[in-house]
């Protein structure tokens, strides 16, 4: 039975369209129920900025956020993201840059890049959580985002910098189309 | 050791290896095989990161995930939140047929408090980590949660997840057995209910059986003088423990009664250090030799197994140590997590 | 030669914190990486490896595989013969033998992860389908894991050409050396086990590659750290010639030196992609890069101290036995370990009496490349571990010990002729005294052990051996010519263009190498730019590893912006009617030095060095461009890393409380991207000594392939690391850089394992093996006399 839509309770046995909002806006793709959010986003949609460091669910390179949540989507099915709300490294610069990219250029909390988009996204999470994280709490918030050139000084510094910038409260991620519009 | 010139034909030389323990996890603890690491990296032998082909359903109801498991059997797999099950699925170690993904079935994510405190299966653990009730009713949950995995697991992981799959060194099924948690479990003849002591049955093994689900985990009120602690250690933040300790009891007038001390990383399963209780119920808390004694007792209970991260015989020695601390903790309120560090 | 003054002024640029020019594009997650690579009718290639660590394939079968609906080829070590040829790995020095390995394994593997089969297929999801259904029919044969078993004469041989499994047996010694030990007052030895690390960039290994059928020309994309290199050395193997290639290494995530080989992958793809008549794309996922890439660091070394009664180092003496795996990494060889371990034995000490010998076993695990301070960080812990118990037994202060010991200042020729370029050997170790309170953290330890708490210091002080110059790589026992080029052009509306064979992959070169071009012109940054990565587009080079780009793109820079500076100041001086040498070029203008008002944008020269007719000087030429090459001589930079732990004697734990590092790189060209360095040098020197382990099981079985039990240390486990600067510029490169990137990871190992030492003191620990676990402390705790302190 091939079917247009996840409809519950049916069983998916073939490629379906998913469609879901990705940075405040409608978007939809073709995936087979094994297809991994993750590889869904980069190739279907073309959003290349979620980065795959293991697949299995250690490194947080491929961390996005999902109804506002920070999610491993090498974790993740892309059916299973039918109809929800998901944020990319993409989504982040709002017309100019984010609070915490901002940040993370003017303390050097970035080498090859990498890891980058993963660890913005954990750490807006933080920032709306924790408007003024301490660098204990930064720390144990940002533990599964795994960085190997930097060592972790200047990501910490920058995420301090940005909550002093206000990159929790006043520059709200992108998690809701109307925050994104 | 291979013994030369054995023959030996291999398509899928993982699956030949880890056979039936096609359950495991990231954990640490090592697999019934002997092989001295995690599962994941056992498996990891196919070289593979993109799970088989499968079908997928999402069903609404408990009675249709019930439906669909009794008609698919072993060849179903349900997906909670995939934290443990994924990694498996990508590597090819698990390779269902059928994917029953109950993230959307009614009732599965709520939080309930009627004097008890009732978590649904899909409750995220950074929702319960977060939750006031939970704050109130089980403090030792949040503490737990804290060491597992990291905020980006936790927020699509599930409690129900982490306690169906009942990797023996997780946080959830110890802090499930400390506080006498009790699962509740539909299956097609209806629901019922499984004490946390015969829920675990062993390496990932649980009484849930292949038609039934894991609905919901429930903790009992606790009495007004309740006390709890968690403590563990593990390589790093976030890594399955070497071995970590809950502890619930009542503390009245210095004294501990009905301790229930839950330990992790030491068997094949979370494990009640019973010698340890027994010896607790009998003697005066205000001696400090009287918790590390405990210890002593808990750790002369096990014989837990060896990996690449630590030998057995650690384990056992830092069982005695995690039992007095979680202990302490439990009595100065202190986070456990800091407790463990001194 | 002696390096002039960078500008008449002081440097606008060199030295300034400079924001990086090249962190938008990834902050917007619109860096380029390989995977991000796609091009039209791309297939994916997945590979299937051996589970075996040793065995001989009696059959592969395919048919099922190629049966499969959306697989496109599926081909076998012998179809890969036929298409391409083997790797032969050769160091050029007779007392080093040759190590073929096969594209893929033909009838016999050598550990596990080794590719036997390749399968493309319309996306990797479906190449993974095919290699599901090879099957392979096997023959095991015995393993060794062991390397000192593996030379031992009575072990399985893994090739038919490897005598006893022994790559290299290399010998060096002074002629006094047996005698200086002879005479000692004292001699300390340790043996000292390094684990098997792996550099793991957070970005796997990956090729696409793009055979155009019509002009018979190869584009290819690899995460490299070397892509004119990495030409050079395919172009063979692939039969075609260099001018048919064309290498971009896009944005690269990661690689420590393990990018900095050329691998058997990145024949395969560009040959499979002819075969099959379509671009091709192989992403190394996680558990292949982790088995299958290239492992580091395992040595096996018993190093001796011979000193004298007063504390003074009278000789060092050292057997190196390096672990190098199934082959020898291509084309720097398994001795890419314990050479540079054993060369540089010697360090910041005043030692003329120096032994050393190393041997380079093979064994069933995976080959061996760079990684970050190769060899140098194995070699060090164990000298450095040693003089660490060489202090307690003579009840010497450890960091007295060392600097009683330590070189001046001063160049300095050590006794196996390396030659040091000075530095503050002495003085970074007082300045990281000072900054740690060293004084006051010994009364602070004895009064925290009276209650109980065992805190430790622990001081490693380093000479990191970077630059790989022609001079530098020959110290270390490796004979070629390195060295690097860069072409600097003033464009017509006078902005620069700056290529280099050097490449950037995280170290910021794109703003670093365009502040030395920028002083050096005179003109503003954001003018500059520079082109990396392309073997089409930029200048050849070896590319960017051992800490070498500073020095030689720098220097290779400077030599070559001067010769466009020197146009630019003849058409300056005839405009504004001075001698060329009153010209100051700064901040886009030229302007006569103490006369302000007469000045000109050096848009405007630009303009007259292409159009400018008769404006332009007498015989000059055409275009302001020019391209020069640079082999820095040898440079050493130094520095000291402190680390302080306190060590729970109950758990094992090791909790870092204080990093401390003072860096003396000479002229730095930029210190945020230093201090960058050095955070993530220290961090992957914390990962070595704590966590990161690659352990195989007496089979061969490999117990450490997933991320799940090779441990990265996350931001929990690496605290605020602290850095101080001492500037000694090298009086021999142009512009005074020192390679500086390996340091940390070089000097941190020791630096905790020191640490872990003093806490402990009470138990007389001696710690031989890295990474340290809980389990390994708790073992020195029950082992020790002291009797174990009652909690208060």
């Amino acid at each position: 039975m091939k079917r247009d839509d996840n409809h519950d309770g049916a069983i998916v046995d073939g490629e379906i369209e998913v469609r879901l909002q990705v940075n405040g806006a409608s978007r939809r793709g073709r995936a087979e129920p094994r297809m991994l959010l993750a590889d869904f986003l980069r190739q279907e949609l073309v959003l290349t900025g979620t980065h795959l460091g293991c697949e299995h669910g250690v490194c947080g390179a491929c961390t996005v956020l999902v109804d506002g949540a920070p999610v491993r989507s090498c974790l993740m099915l892309a059916v299973q993201a039918q109809g929800a709300d998901v944020t990319t490294v993409e989504g982040l610069a709002n017309g100019e840059l984010h609070p915490l990219q901002q940040a993370f250029n003017e303390k050097h909390g970035l080498q090859c890049g990498f890891c980058t988009p993963g660890m913005l996204l954990s750490a807006a999470v933080l920032l709306e959580e924790n408007p003024a994280p301490s660098s204990e709490e930064i720390r144990e918030h940002l533990s599964g985002n795994i960085c190997r050139c930097t060592g972790y000084v200047g990501i910490v510094e920058a995420v301090q910098a940005a909550a002093q910038a206000g990159g929790g409260a006043e520059a709200s991620v992108a998690t809701t189309p109307a925050a994104a519009s | 050791m291979v013994a030369e010139g054995d023959r030996t034909v291999c398509g899928r030389p993982a699956l030949a290896v880890v056979g039936q323990a096609a359950l495991l996890s990231l954990g640490h603890l090592p697999d019934p095989l002997g092989a001295g690491c995690s599962a994941l990296t056992r498996s990891a032998l196919l070289f593979l990161v993109k799970p088989s082909r499968f079908n997928y359903a999402r069903p609404t109801s408990v009675e249709e995930v019930i439906g669909l498991l009794a008609a698919h059997g072993d060849d179903a797999k349900v997906l909670a939140g995939g934290q443990s099950l994924m990694p498996l699925m990508n590597a090819r170690l698990a390779r269902p047929e059928l994917v029953v993904d109950i993230n959307a079935v009614a009732g599965l994510g709520d939080i309930e408090v009627n004097g008890a405190l009732r978590i649904g299966s899909v409750v995220r653990q950074r929702t319960i980590e977060r939750s006031a009730d939970a704050a109130r009713i089980a403090p030792i949950i949040a503490a737990g949660l804290r060491y597992v995995g990291h905020v980006g697991i936790r927020s699509r992981g599930t409690v129900g997840g982490s306690i169906a799959h009942a990797d023996p060194a997780a946080e959830l099924p110890a802090i499930a057995l400390a506080l006498d948690a009790r699962m509740a479990v539909s299956g097609p003849g209806g629901q019922r209910t499984v004490a946390a002591e015969d829920f675990f049955e062993g390496l990932f093994a649980t009484a849930v059986s292949a038609d039934e689900l894991l609905t919901a985990v429930e903790v009992p009120r606790p009495p007004a003088a309740a006390r709890s602690g968690f403590v563990e250690i593990a390589r790093r933040h976030g890594d399955f423990a070497l071995a970590g300790v809950a502890v619930s009891f009542e503390y009245v007038d210095g004294a501990v009664r009905s301790a229930r001390i839950a330990c992790s990383g030491v068997a094949d399963r979370p494990l009640l250090a019973t010698a340890a209780q027994d010896f607790l119920q009998q003697e005066d808390a205000n001696d400090p030799r009287t918790f590390a004694e405990a210890g002593r007792r808990a750790a002369a209970q096990f014989d837990p197994p060896s990996d690449i991260h630590a030998p057995g015989s650690y384990r056992k020695q830092v069982i005695a140590v995690l039992v007095e601390r979680a202990l302490k903790a439990a009595i100065e309120g202190s986070d456990g997590a800091d407790e463990a560090r001194r | 030669m002696a390096a002039e003054p960078m500008t008449v002024r002081s440097p606008q640029y060199v030295g300034a914190r400079v924001l990086r020019v090249e962190d938008k594009k990834y902050l917007l997650g619109r860096g380029r990486y390989l995977d991000d690579v796609v091009l039209p009718a791309m297939a994916h290639a997945a590979f299937v490896r051996s589970p075996h660590a040793h065995a001989l394939i009696k059959r592969v079968d395919v048919s099922a595989a190629k049966a499969l609906e959306g697989v496109v080829a599926v081909l076998t070590g012998e179809e890969l013969a036929e298409l391409g040829s083997a790797f032969v790995t050769e160091l050029q020095r007779p007392d080093v033998l040759s190590v073929t390995k096969p594209l893929l394994a033909t009838d016999k593997v050598r550990h596990v992860g080794e590719a036997v089969a390749i399968v493309i297929a319309e996306s990797r999801y479906l190449a993974e389908d095919g290699c599901d259904l090879v099957e392979i029919e096997w023959e095991l044969l015995p393993a060794v894991v062991d390397a000192e078993e593996a030379i031992s004469g009575d072990a399985p041989q893994l090739h038919d050409d490897v005598p006893n499994n022994n790559v290299a047996h290399i010998e060096f010694a002074t002629d006094g050396v047996d005698a200086a030990f002879a005479a000692a007052d004292h001699v300390f030895g340790k043996r000292f086990h390094c684990g098997r690390s792996h550099a793991a960039p957070l970005e796997t290994r990956g090729v696409v590659a793009d055979f155009d059928l019509g002009t018979e020309q190869l584009t290819m994309w690899s995460s490299t750290q070397l892509p004119h290199f990495l030409r050079t050395l395919i172009a063979p193997h692939l039969g075609l010639s260099e001018g048919d290639i064309t290498v971009i290494a896009p944005d690269v995530g990661g690689g420590f030196g393990l990018k900095a080989h050329v691998f058997v992958e990145e024949a395969i793809i560009p040959l499979v992609a002819r075969r099959v008549g379509r671009p091709v794309k192989w992403v190394e996922d996680r558990i292949e890069h982790l088995a299958a890439s290239g492992h580091a660091k395992e040595i096996v070394m018993d190093v001796e101290i011979a000193v004298s009664d007063d504390g003074r180092f009278q000789a060092f003496r050292g057997r190196y036995i390096g672990d190098g795996g199934a082959y020898s990494g291509f084309p720097w060889s398994c001795l890419i370990d314990p050479l540079p371990a054993a060369s540089l034995l010697p360090s910041l000490y005043d030692v003329r009496e120096l032994g050393y010998t190393v041997d380079s076993a093979l064994t069933n695990k995976c080959q061996t490349t760079a990684y970050r301070g190769p060899g140098m960080h194995p070699g060090h812990l164990a000298r450095e571990t040693l003089i660490e118990d060489i202090a307690r037994k003579l009840k010497i202060d450890p960091v007295a010990l060392r600097v009683k010991n330590c070189i001046s200042s001063e160049p300095y020729v050590t006794a196996n002729d390396m030659h040091y370029d000075g530095g503050s050997y002495i003085e970074s170790i007082e300045l990281a005294q000072e900054l740690v309170d060293y004084a006051g953290f010994r009364r602070e330890q004895l009064a925290a052990r009276e209650q109980g708490r065992y805190i430790g210091i622990g001081f490693s002080p380093f000479v990191e051996a970077g630059t790989w110059g022609s001079e530098g790589a020959r110290a270390l026992g490796f004979p070629a010519e390195f060295y690097d080029t860069a072409s600097v052009t003033m464009e017509p509306d006078g902005t620069v263009t700056v290529t280099t064979g050097t490449f950037s992959h995280g170290q910021g070169h794109h703003t670093s190498l365009a502040q030395v071009a920028a002083d050096r012109l005179g003109v503003r940054l954001e003018s500059v730019r520079v082109v990396d990565g392309d073997t089409s587009k930029a200048t050849w080079g070896a590319g960017t590893y051992a800490s070498r780009t500073a020095t030689v793109a720098g220097g290779s820079i400077i030599l070559a912006a001067t010769d466009v500076r020197d146009k630019l100041l003849r058409i300056a001086a005839q405009m504004l009617e001075v001698s060329p040498d009153d010209i100051e070029l700064y901040d886009g203008h030229a302007t006569v030095t103490g006369v302000p008002e007469k000045t000109l944008p050096i848009a405007t020269l630009a303009g007259i060095g292409y159009f400018g007719g008769p404006l332009r000087p007498e015989g000059q030429e055409h275009t302001l461009s020019a391209t020069r090459y640079y082999d820095a001589p040898e440079t050493y930079s130094n520095g000291v890393v402190v680390v302080i732990v306190e060590v729970d004697i109950e758990t094992g734990a090791v909790e870092l409380q204080r990093v401390v590092a003072v860096e003396d790189c000479g002229t730095m060209l930029n210190p945020m991207i230093v201090d960058g360095q050095v955070h993530g040098a220290i961090a992957q020197g914390i990962g070595g000594a704590l966590y990161e382990e690659m352990v195989y099981d007496d089979a061969g079985q490999l117990l450490s392939g997933t991320l799940a039990d090779f441990l990265y240390p996350s931001s929990m486990e690496i605290p605020s690391i602290e850095v101080s600067h001492l500037t000694t510029p090298s009086p021999t490169t142009e512009g005074g850089m020192k390679g500086m990137g390996e340091g940390g990871t070089i000097a941190a190992p020791a630096a905790v394992v020191n640490a872990i030492t003093d806490a402990l003191a009470p138990f007389e620990p001696e710690i031989n093996h890295t990474p340290v676990r809980p389990s390994d402390v708790l073992a020195l705790v029950a082992r020790g006399p002291a009797q174990r302190t009652p909690k208060p």
